[in-house]
């Protein structure tokens, strides 16, 4: 069954979920990268830990105008920074959305435990994952702008 | 005289959107305390009057299960109710939650309707 499971669909239907729920923004999203980059214009990524059936991180990167956005959204007031607020409400995006696929992988039967999200502001830095690490990169769009999830991950 | 609630999140803007979706789902506290974690929910707990607790799972220093335990173990707070609010939802960890006392739990994403249907018929 795992080999039918969907994990760009479920990250993309996870997101999904979560920006329509809590901000009633309809996500557009892109077709997924597996196992190859992309240029990602990132000025925020924050990003949470996995363990248990998988181990590895969820990240979503974020232009600016894009992480404040989103916290304007959350806290119904105009954003000018990327100060702690910021961190903290893409933070919690990260927390949401990686809820929601622990919830898609139950279904097949693997339980994934989440750590504290880490929010981190600057743009010259690379992820890499453990030896043999899948990669998933879901580009998506809000109000037309672009933003990006990824997806590290070793099965164990 | 108006009731008291006590959130209890990590994140700053958690506790920022429980708030306002309790203002928008009509529920009116006379008093919204925050708390970081369970170790600020217990001293919170400990000194003010708090009607309900609407308490996060995964937190640092001291996790959501954990204050259940600690808050259980308290005579003079042991009886207020916790609702959970928590990207967590299997049932062994909600499970465990009710086991210690949490009265329910509400899932994170979530809308002010959903916050009144489960909170309202606790006050």
């Amino acid at each position: 069954m795992e080999d039918e499971f969907d994990i760009a669909s479920e990250i993309v239907k996870g997101a999904q979920d979560v920006f329509s729920t809590m901000l009633m923004i309809e996500l557009e999203s892109e077709d997924a990268l597996f196992n190859k980059g992309c240029e990602i214009q990132s000025n925020l990524t924050s990003m949470i830990g996995l363990g248990g059936g998988i181990r590895g991180v969820l990240a979503i990167h974020c232009p600016a105008t894009v992480a404040k956005a989103i916290t304007s959204g959350f806290l119904g007031m105009e954003v000018l920074e990327l100060d702690d607020d910021v961190k903290d409400a893409i933070g919690e995006i990260a927390n949401m959305v990686a809820g929601n696929l622990k919830v898609a992988y139950a279904t097949i039967a693997i339980n994934i435990e989440l750590a504290i999200p880490t929010s981190i502001v600057g743009e010259s830095f690379n992820m890499s994952g453990a030896a043999k690490s899948q990669r998933i990169i879901v580009p998506l769009k809000m109000n037309g702008e672009q933003f990006w999830i990824e997806l590290m991950y070793v099965v164990n | 005289m108006g009731k008291n609630v006590l959130l209890v999140d990590d994140s700053s803007t958690m506790r920022k959107i429980i708030g306002r979706s309790l203002r928008q789902a009509g529920i009116d506290f006379e008093n919204i305390y925050e708390a970081a974690d369970g170790l600020e929910a217990l001293e919170i707990l400990e000194s003010k009057k708090v009607d309900i607790v609407l308490s996060d799972i995964n937190m640092p220093n001291m996790d959501g299960i954990s204050f259940l335990r600690e808050k259980a173990s308290r005579a003079a707070i042991k009886d207020i109710p916790v609702l959970m609010i928590s990207t967590e939802t299997g049932d062994d960890i909600i499970g465990e939650a009710k086991s210690l006392g949490a009265v329910g739990s509400i899932k994170k994403p979530f809308t002010p309707d959903k916050v009144n249907e489960i909170l309202g018929p606790l006050l």
